[in-house]
């Protein structure tokens, strides 16, 4: 990576952690929430964009991680040692679900993920264990603001900085080998399974986690909120309006999507459109740019250039 | 039993309805359309509208609504539909995303319209049961279930009688032959993708006089469409209307004799949905076939 | 080294391989011809673990692995071409190779894997566009290409699938050196081919199909003698000189 890269990714990661010394807490509160964004988006960006298995199922993955830090929190065990199980139990989860799924190609898988999710969530909504279809809240006094918000820029660092290894290693080679033709692929040795479930689990743990700090911080979660489809859909639609496949997509799609979002949601007349924005956004850059912003970068790049 | 057997006779007259929409489209332009989701519930919509603007019987509004969603068909595929068409042995992302989009676009705009609280169609039968054969069944479903057949049958004459259906299948079955052969391959999509959303729309229409409904209410049919199309493959009516069967029977079945609550049903249907497509990858007519289509050399 | 025992193949109605049964000795080159739609790439995908056989067995230096995955296959030492050239396009060359030498049953890393990577690129004379995207190349060059990533994963036995097709006279002899360069190398080589010169030219063994079945398997003078095979595939106006 170029050094002026280098400086800025280094610039932002200070910046997000040094935020609480000069910002309020409305401003945390935004960056918190672009956090969350950078971290669903650059984790599913492993298998969608970088092996380019779309799925839109990973709803189920953030639900599993809240559920488990939630109910485990409810027996006493501390939140943040709840992080990692949550992580795991996706991360199994992903396995059972991908060891069937990836049989399929394309499309197929993508029908399959969302078959997936719906299960998962009716199952949620009618379990009495997991608190039915009214959710289950934490532990009170459990919250801790900056504690909070640490544990989640770091995750975004961290996450960004696993994407950035992975694209570079030969982990990421087999990916894009599979994204491109899987069967040549495997025809000069990638087992591809072995790599699909791997990204999958990868994405689906530190979704996981990400789940769980949610739940540390909204107190309280039920099958409508974290097993949404509609929350699958914003996961899906941020890196690919960044840019699939690559390490900096993920985080200008969180950035376009989370901005987008606070502009609507400020504006009364547009308050109800996002979903008009949404699919608008998804079907102008499937039509026009399947590179998302990042594409549409290169092209100006290449302009200029020439 | 006679109950569980009617009952799954009624859902599978509308499923097969709901499922044929979604197979045309794929199988002529190998696209997978999730809007068809949102034109559904569009369906549902109109259907409502003419109802309380006109107080037109919904059924007889199915005279309406179907040339009008098969319009709305051409222009959609004018307008997306033919930048996205599926070139390969494989639907593409693009074209899966982008009609997500349109699905998305028309939720809105029905919120807009309708806003997002929940509707239903009363008329003054949508209480009223009639009894066949000893068993107590709704009348909007038995309408449902006769105006499924009576599409079904059009559909059925359609395909094998003119020249439009028999290129239809021609295409679905092998593309490339049906091209050398003369057939135009742009109008064969427009046609079949209005007949998709006119089949779609019918659907909706009649989900409308059966419950209640939200602009959201179209995925967990979407699902099911999906469902039936895997398991009954998309060669023909029959295949369609035998994953219907199938489908129908598992949830009737589910209901009436084993302790699964309704309200998991959907599960149940999703995780068929999943074993069928890990397991019968052609359809269950696709494990009877004498002779495979051979796939792609690798 | 490679022992073939009637390997069968159906789909659904269609017998594309019946009982078909062939050994391959090391440092050989094998080729294989037959009319089109005779199941030579049929055969090559069920060797490879691309497809499994219905029936019959192969055993690669005494295990059985028809019933292994491609990846395993190739894990094992057995690579092979794609008759319609499969490149993965956003690559460069060097990348497309590269992809083969880090999975291949070489498993190189880093360094090593560069160097494996150039050395390869050298011996299929691609090395003046290693940096190419995959998309920009001829015909000629991908065919080499799907060559090079063959060889990028080091194995013992390469199936070459119709490498000649669409290649010019002057290319072809290239495409026989080159063959004559990996049999020379140590790599056994089998190889689909209608251009039965070149395959009379290299090969020192021949095995002929015919609607998925064996009709004539020997040294390439007495095959092509074989009235069977004259019948079947190549009529009566054929030099066998190699060319």
């Amino acid at each position: 990576m170029k050094i002026a890269a280098r400086l800025l990714w280094l610039a932002a990661a200070i910046f997000a952690l040094a935020a609480p010394l000069f910002l309020e807490r409305g401003s945390l509160n935004d960056l918190w929430n672009l956090a969350f964004a950078v971290i669903l988006a650059s984790a599913w960006n492993l298998l969608g964009g970088f092996a380019g298995q779309v799925s839109l199922g990973y709803s189920a993955f953030l639900g599993i991680g809240a559920y488990t830090t939630v109910l485990l929190s409810l027996k006493d065990v501390n939140p943040f040692v709840t992080l990692p199980l949550g992580a795991l139990l996706a991360a199994v989860f992903s396995v059972v679900i991908g060891l069937p799924a990836f049989r399929l190609r394309g499309p197929y898988f993508t029908i399959a993920t969302i078959g997936v999710a719906e299960a998962v969530r009716v199952c949620a909504s009618t379990v009495e264990f997991t608190g039915g279809s009214s959710g289950v809240r934490m532990p009170a006094a459990s919250f801790d603001f900056n504690t909070n918000y640490f544990a989640m820029i770091a995750l975004a660092i961290v996450t960004v900085a696993l994407a950035a290894w992975v694209k570079n290693s030969a982990f990421g080679v087999a990916l894009a080998a599979i994204k491109q033709d899987i069967d040549a692929a495997e025809a000069v040795g990638v087992n591809s399974t072995r790599f699909k479930l791997a990204a999958h689990a990868l994405s689906a743990a530190i979704v996981g986690v990400a789940g769980g700090l949610y739940a540390i911080d909204f107190q309280y979660i039920a099958p409508a909120s974290v097993f949404d489809f509609r929350l699958s859909l914003s996961i899906v639609l941020m890196p690919i309006i960044g840019g699939v496949g690559t390490v900096a997509g993920p985080l200008f799609g969180a950035l376009i999507v989370n901005t987008l979002q606070i502009k609507l949601l400020s504006m009364p007349a547009l308050r109800d459109s996002f979903l008009f924005v949404y699919g608008g956004l998804l079907i102008v850059v499937m039509l026009f740019e399947p590179q998302g912003f990042v594409g549409v970068g290169r092209r100006l790049r290449r302009l200029v250039h020439a | 039993m006679t109950s569980v057997l009617l009952n799954t006779l009624l859902a599978a007259g509308l499923y097969a309805t709901m499922a044929y929409g979604l197979a045309i489209i794929y199988g002529v332009m190998r696209i997978i359309n999730l809007a068809h989701a949102g034109v559904m519930m569009l369906g549902a919509y109109v259907a409502f509208a003419l109802f309380t603007r006109f107080a037109l019987d919904p059924f007889v509004s199915l005279v309406v609504v179907a040339p009008l969603f098969f319009l709305f068909g051409v222009v959609l595929y004018a307008a997306i539909g033919r930048r996205v068409a599926g070139a390969g042995a494989t639907p593409s992302i693009e074209s899966l995303l982008v009609l997500f989009g349109v699905w998305l676009v028309l939720q809105n705009f029905a919120y807009v319209i309708w806003t997002g609280d929940t509707q239903s169609i009363l008329t003054a039968y949508t209480m009223k049961s009639i009894k066949v054969l000893g068993v107590r069944l709704g009348v909007p479903s038995v309408f449902v279930f006769l105006a499924s057949v009576a599409s079904l049958v059009f559909l059925n004459v359609l395909l094998k009688r003119t020249y439009l259906g028999k290129a239809i299948r021609a295409v679905t079955q092998n593309r490339d032959a049906a091209l050398l052969y003369g057939v135009n391959a742009n109008r064969i999509s427009a046609v079949a993708f209005g007949l998709g959303s006119a089949f779609a729309g019918v659907a909706g229409a009649m989900l409308a006089t059966l419950m209640a409904f939200t602009p959201d209410f179209g995925r967990s049919f979407l699902l099911k469409a999906f469902c039936i199309i895997v398991l009954g493959g998309m060669e023909s009516v029959t295949g369609v209307a035998v994953g219907a069967l199938v489908l129908a029977a598992l949830e009737n079945g589910l209901a009436a004799w084993t302790p699964v609550p309704t309200s998991l049903q959907d599960a149940v249907s999703f995780a068929l949905l999943f074993v069928a497509l890990v397991a019968f990858p052609q359809g269950l007519p696709g494990l009877f076939a004498r002779f495979e289509r051979r796939s792609a050399i690798r | 080294m490679l022992e073939v025992r009637r390997l069968s193949k159906r789909f659904g109605g269609l017998l594309a391989l019946s009982s078909v049964s062939f050994d391959v000795g090391e440092g050989d080159v094998f080729g294989i011809i037959g009319p089109n739609g005779a199941g030579k790439t049929t055969l090559f995908s069920c060797l490879v673990g691309a497809l499994r056989p219905t029936s019959g067995q192969v055993r690669f230096r005494g295990e059985r692995i028809d019933r292994l995955s491609n990846p395993a296959v190739v894990k094992r030492g057995i690579v092979r071409t794609h008759q319609i050239v499969r490149p993965f396009r956003a690559m460069s060359v060097t990348e497309n190779v590269a992809v083969a030498a880090y999975f291949g049953a070489g498993r190189r890393r880093g360094a090593d894997a560069e160097r494996r990577v150039r050395d390869v690129l050298e011996r299929t004379a691609l090395a003046d566009v290693s940096g190419a995207s995959a998309a920009t190349l001829t015909i000629g060059q991908l065919k080499r290409l799907e060559i090079a990533r063959a060889l990028a994963t080091e194995p013992r036995v390469i199936c070459l699938d119709e490498v000649m097709g669409g290649l010019n006279p002057a290319e072809i002899v290239g495409a026989m050196n080159l063959i004559r360069a990996i049999r020379d190398s140590g790599v056994t080589v089998l190889m689909i081919e209608h251009h039965v010169h070149a395959v009379v030219g290299v090969s020192n063994r021949i095995l002929v199909l015919n609607f998925g079945e064996t009709i004539a398997e020997g040294a390439p003078q007495e095959v092509l003698r074989n009235p069977a095979v004259v019948a079947a595939y190549l009529g009566d106006d054929v030099r066998t000189e190699g060319d």
